[in-house]
């Protein structure tokens, strides 16, 4: 009983904090003009608009294989590029390896970049490649730097530093120390940021495609604008195994690298 | 042969920390540094390789040539050149984990070779030859090939042995080599260290004074920055007494204040 009671004390003290943010929601709701009304509205007509769209387009199935390739192309050459810009960044941005000042503006960069969205990016883009997959790719690789980079960063700081300073005192200069001593140190790790990053790619193309980039995202824009739902159903289908098969892959891949890194 | 001449060096409240340290070290000599923990020991070693720059005073290597370096005047591109042949040992290892046994003793080399070669191409069959005589020298050679992550204390600590020992070096320093070994260990690691001081001098610090006895062909005992004992490894328990008397009477007094109990 005396427990009980001591139990429901704690929460005393959250009483005034969520009364706070009660308030706040319903200020905002009212603001944004979102009701419980309109979210049930909504979701029966979003109901009714799914059934609409089925079954899906088969006949559109095979030609809408190329264009999720190529989605997944951009998403692939994006991470790949933006993996070799995040390691320059993150070299730079680690302490132990960089000047104090050259780390502090490329962290800023670094930071400033995952600032933006990769959509304003390719927007920005789009103005000097024109529309395709070459706008995308670029978007990708730059929206690589404010996660990879930064993460790459941190796991470089982690590095023991007498170590260095043992490869130092033989002889070896800074290139043959990120060589041989900080590349391999912090190898497992890369690979586990630029799996995860690839996953997000991959979403990240299907949205840039239906902005401009091409690929799979076009298509599900294309076929909404024409009022195909059908094919639109089809394009969100094969999305959807595009996310997931790499989500899997990705994840299988990364849990591989734990492991082995437990054995070290 | 190393010679060091009149090191000091001062903290900038005036502190001195090295207070005129001079000695010589000669091939065929094993010296063991002795002293109380924050009386220069490590400053004084960290000197020799040029770790440290100190406020006044030389520090002069002389390789099997004859040719003369002073460590503290010469510049950056020099010093790098001098280093390769400087092998160093520290108390935590400080090898690259993620590397092989083998490539660890490799990267005593990295200074002597052309940075082009080291980062494209890595060693050569012939150089990986020798390193393996070096390992078979510390007899490990059968670990060769294992994650030096993996390997134990004693282990790594023969690892840095071999990587010196591929370096060919003029000079072996040694900062507290066994101060994280078991004894068995300990007495492997002297064992390996002292037969490398028949063509070069070798300097370590060292807390064990039943050890230096043993296997040191000389002691040097630094006490508040300045040189205390310089002779025969073997001292009287007086010596003892006065080399580390301050440490151990605080140590004494502090066993007084604070009553231990051991706590399963």
């Amino acid at each position: 009983m005396g427990t009980k009671k001591y139990s429901f004390k704690r929460y005393r003290k959250l009483l005034l904090p969520l009364i706070l943010l009660l308030a706040v929601t319903e200020g905002a709701a009212i603001v944004c003009g979102a009701t419980f009304e309109k979210l049930l509205q909504g979701l029966s007509k979003g109901l009714s608009f799914l059934l609409y769209m089925f079954p899906p387009d088969w006949s559109a199935f095979a030609e809408m294989l190329q264009p999720a390739v190529e989605s997944i192309l951009i998403a692939f050459l994006g991470t790949v590029f933006g993996a070799i810009l995040s390691i320059i960044f993150a070299l730079f941005a680690a302490s132990n390896l960089s000047n104090k000042y050259v780390r502090s503006i490329v962290r800023f960069l670094i930071g400033f970049e995952r600032s933006i969205p990769e959509i304003v990016i390719l927007l920005l883009l789009i103005a000097a490649f024109g529309l395709g997959a070459m706008a995308g790719i670029i978007a990708l690789s730059i929206g690589c730097i404010g996660m990879i980079g930064k993460l790459l960063g941190d796991t470089i700081e982690e590095i023991d530093v007498i170590m260095m300073e043992s490869m130092e005192s033989v002889g070896a200069n800074k290139l043959q120390i990120i060589a041989f001593g900080v590349m391999p140190q912090i190898m497992p790790s890369l690979i586990s940021y630029v799996l995860f990053r690839f996953e997000i790619n991959i979403r990240l193309s299907v949205i840039l495609g239906a902005v401009g980039a091409g690929g799979i995202g076009y298509e599900l824009e294309y076929a909404f604008g024409l009022l195909e739902y059908h094919r639109a159903l089809t394009a969100i289908l094969i999305i959807m195994i595009m996310v997931f098969g790499t989500e899997r892959l990705s994840l299988m891949l990364r849990n591989k690298i734990k492991t082995e890194g437990v054995l070290k | 042969m190393i010679e060091v001449k009149n090191l000091t060096k001062s903290l900038p409240n005036g502190r001195k920390l090295l207070d005129g340290i001079s000695f010589t070290v000669k091939k065929g000599e094993f010296v063991g540094i002795l002293g109380p923990s924050g009386a220069g020991k490590t400053l004084t070693l960290r000197c020799l390789n040029g770790l440290l720059k100190p406020d006044s005073g030389e520090v002069i290597l002389e390789d099997e040539k004859g040719l003369k370096h002073d460590l503290c005047k010469i510049n950056k591109r020099e010093l790098r050149r001098v280093r390769q042949r400087i092998g160093v040992i520290f108390q935590g290892y400080h090898l690259v984990k993620r590397l092989s046994a083998l490539e660890n003793v490799m990267i005593g080399r990295l200074g002597q070779i052309n940075t082009f070669r080291s980062l494209f191409y890595g060693f050569t069959d012939e150089e990986a030859v020798e390193a393996l005589k070096a390992l078979e020298q510390v007899k490990i050679a059968n670990m060769a090939e294992m994650k030096t992550g993996t390997l134990s204390g004693g282990e790594m600590q023969r690892v840095a042995i071999a990587r010196a020992i591929f370096q060919s070096p003029a000079l072996l320093i040694a900062d507290e080599p066994i101060s994280n070994l078991d004894p068995s260990n300990a007495k492997i690691i002297m064992k390996m260290i002292k037969p490398l001081s028949a063509n070069i001098p070798v300097v370590g610090v060292f807390h064990q004074p039943e050890m230096t006895a043993k296997y040191c062909t000389r002691i040097i005992a630094i006490k508040d920055g300045k040189i205390f004992y310089d002779g025969d490894p073997k001292l009287s328990n007086n010596m003892l007494a006065e080399i580390y008397g301050e440490e151990l009477s605080q140590i004494e007094q502090q066993e007084h204040a604070i009553p231990m109990v051991a706590v399963n």
